[in-house]
């Protein structure tokens, strides 16, 4: 009965509904407008909202994100510029669509259906994620760390050029987060016995910086490309196309559940996957994949909509971020001196429905802002960047200082944004950074707590790792993870799918 | 729209969606590799000046192991790097710093400086008029217009709605925003 209460919250609060609404039209837009990107806005906007009460907080920032995962598919569609990088997929047969005049009837099947794969992604989390919360009351410490382990490794691997320089990235989102005070023994890490550094990095100056100023620099490399325009028709589909392509949806919802629900892989990874299925298992597309298909817009949206559920499952649950959205989200309840893990679920109950329930209502705001206003989208899309990167260099700054008052914050998050830039020129992914960042307190202490439980003998973790199911589990998650990076892997794939590769065309 | 090769930040979505190592390094990719093993080497060493090899749950431990894994990997980055052909035909300030670049970059060192002995207000006034005027080659009117406006309206949002607190400097803020307070009957103090 509480559940149901707090659930409805945001539908009974005026004031929180109108935040969401207007999170997911400023998500929506923000998701669209080639140079900002939803991380990029939900980590300047923490800094803003963090003198709020916290539902309010939460309420717009979970707008931002359902809007933003959206709103991505727009410029796929019209530009073929993904505006977030779970478009990606979603410009393959979509831009292609709007080459042939469909961009009305692209964007309008774009938006039904992330609706839908929304909705089941809320669908499941609201059924899994109690379920997991009291499976997670078993695990051990050493199992979070190897869930926090899986997770960097996980993103270092999909989301980059090489899982090394992923691996590197996560390695150095860990250290920056064990700079200053050791909470345990109050010895000084990685202070160079500077006064400064004793607190430690603002965590908000290195996702500003690695979110907001890098990629702000980056986006000046095409300052001079102008705005293109489209000129978009009917826009509801009709009820046909979507029955006819509900099967699909729901495969693709799945799987976008699923890879959203692993620690560490998000939308982005989702959405390939589902169109790569999609490709496989659509015998007769109307229009061959690549040219326009109407299934290869379907799953990469359905897909990365339902990874954003799936994606509340392990931060809510076990305080493990999908992506690096959701890894910015942890820091914003952190702020908001909420603990996401296990306990939250229980301790906090109302906490997790309100979350469900703004989720619910995002989704249904996506539908309304998906299917209306085109007119002013095509005008806000073709704000000049010279203008725009400005702005968000502007936001970052005031961003960075408002958290502590603090100028120095402002100097990390420059440093930081430099840093960022010239790992995304040369290829460094910068996702692992963060969520090292934001997992290094609880990788580090769950660390130590394992080996202290163990007297610090490593031979009885090990041996604790392989009497126990779920960290044998994990550990051979992590182990996979790194024979994958080796020859081994292609050798042992070609020994075990030799003939299943050969079928496939 | 024209492709360009060799564009770093690509904007078009990639004819294969899937990441892919590139078969080429850019300018000042090798440094910049170089620059990340003496990084991780520096930090490696004030890791194991933390608790060296005390305990296995000293405080030192991860940082230690994290900076090892890290001095690893660029070693290996390093040596992939160096291995691979110079891309042709992309000159440094062309791909890695262009221009508009490294000018907003020296913008935004400047407007960290003067934030606090300037305030808010000026400072970000005169911060986007240059950006907008140097990146957009407008006329002065455009730029100040749009400078302006945007201005306003992320003081409005931010100052009003968020509260947040920026440094006056030479504006007396505090004191204007609370003559439009008194304005509003019923809302004084």
């Amino acid at each position: 009965m509480d559940a149901i209460a707090a659930f409805l919250t945001v539908f009974t609060d005026l004031e929180l509904l109108l935040l969401v609404a207007v999170g997911t039209f400023a998500g929506v837009y923000i998701g669209a407008i080639p140079g900002l990107s939803v991380t990029m806005a939900v980590s300047i906007l923490i800094s803003f909202t963090f003198s709020w009460d916290v539902y309010p907080a939460i309420a717009l920032m979970i707008g931002i994100f359902m809007g933003g995962v959206y709103g991505g598919s727009r410029t796929a569609i019209l530009l073929n510029i993904p505006g977030a990088p779970s478009a990606i997929a979603t410009a393959m047969d979509g831009y292609p669509m709007a080459r042939r005049g469909e961009a009305g009837t692209a964007i309008g099947i774009t938006t039904v259906m992330s609706f839908f794969g929304g909705f089941i992604g809320i669908l499941v989390l609201a059924v899994a994620a109690p379920l997991v919360s009291d499976f997670a009351l078993s695990f051990q410490p050493r199992d979070y760390m190897l869930l926090a382990l899986l997770g960097i490794l996980l993103v270092g691997s999909l989301s980059g050029e090489s899982l090394v320089k992923g691996i590197f990235a996560g390695a150095l989102g860990i250290a920056i987060g064990a700079v200053g005070m050791d909470p345990l023994t109050f010895t000084e890490r990685f202070t160079f016995d500077q006064p400064l550094l004793r607190q430690g990095v603002s965590f908000i100056a290195v996702m500003i910086g690695m979110f907001g100023v890098s990629e702000a620099l980056a986006q000046l490399h095409h300052v001079d490309t102008p705005a293109i325009r489209q000129k978009i028709t009917r826009i509801v589909p009709s009820f046909g196309t979507i029955r006819r392509h509900l099967p699909l949806s729901l495969q693709t919802s799945t799987i976008g559940v699923v890879i959203g629900a692993l620690p560490g892989t998000g939308g982005d990874i989702a959405a390939l996957l589902a169109y790569d299925h999609a490709r496989r298992v659509t015998k007769k597309p109307e229009r061959p994949f690549g040219q326009g298909a109407i299934e290869g817009l379907v799953a990469p949206e359905t897909a990365n909509n339902a990874a954003v559920g799936g994606a509340f499952i392990p931060m809510m649950t076990l305080g493990i971020p999908g992506d690096a959205v959701t890894a910015i989200m942890i820091g914003a309840l952190f702020i908001h001196g909420l603990n996401p893990g296990p306990m939250l679920m229980i301790d906090r109950p109302e906490m997790f429905w309100f979350v469900v329930g703004a989720l619910v209502a995002a989704n249904f705001f996506m539908l309304l802002f998906g299917l209306t206003g085109i007119r002013l989208f095509t005008r806000i899309v073709e704000m000049p960047r010279a203008v725009l990167i400005p702005l968000i260099l502007l936001l970052s700054i005031v961003g960075a200082y408002a958290v502590n008052n603090s100028i120095t914050d402002v100097y990390w998050m420059l440093g930081f944004g430099l840093l960022g830039y010239f790992m995304r020129l040369y290829g460094w992914p910068l996702g692992p950074v963060i969520l090292g960042v934001i997992l290094s307190r609880l990788f580090d202490d769950n660390w130590r707590r394992a080996i202290i439980s163990v007297r610090e003998d490593f031979g009885r973790f090990f041996w604790g790792i392989l009497t126990s199911p779920l960290s044998l589990a994990l550990f051979t998650a992590v182990v996979l993870i790194f024979l994958s990076q080796t020859p081994l892997w292609g050798w042992a794939k070609a020994r075990l799918f030799g003939r299943g590769a050969e079928d496939a065309p | 729209m024209s492709r360009n090769d060799h564009d770093p930040f690509p904007e078009e979505a990639p004819a294969d969606p899937h990441p892919h190592a590139r078969p080429d390094r850019h300018p000042g990719e090798a440094a910049f590799s170089v620059l990340m093993v003496l990084a991780s080497l520096v930090l490696l060493w004030e890791a194991y000046g933390i608790s060296g090899f005390e305990a296995l749950s000293a405080p030192g431990t991860v940082p230690m192991a994290t900076t090892a894994v890290m001095a690893v990997c660029a070693a290996i980055v390093m040596l992939r790097t160096f291995r691979l052909p110079r891309a042709e035909g992309e000159g440094f300030w062309k791909v890695v710093l262009p221009r508009p670049v490294i000018v907003v970059a020296l913008l935004l060192v400047g407007y960290a400086l003067l934030l606090r002995p300037l305030g808010f207000l000026p400072t970000s006034l005169l911060f986007l008029v240059i950006a907008v005027k140097y990146l957009s080659r407008r006329g002065w009117g455009f730029t100040l217009a749009v400078s302006a406006g945007s201005l306003l309206a992320i003081y409005l949002v931010f100052r009003i709605v968020f509260t947040v607190l920026m440094p006056p400097g030479i504006v007396p803020e505090g004191e204007m925003i609370q003559f439009f307070r008194d304005l509003i009957p019923g809302r004084a103090g």
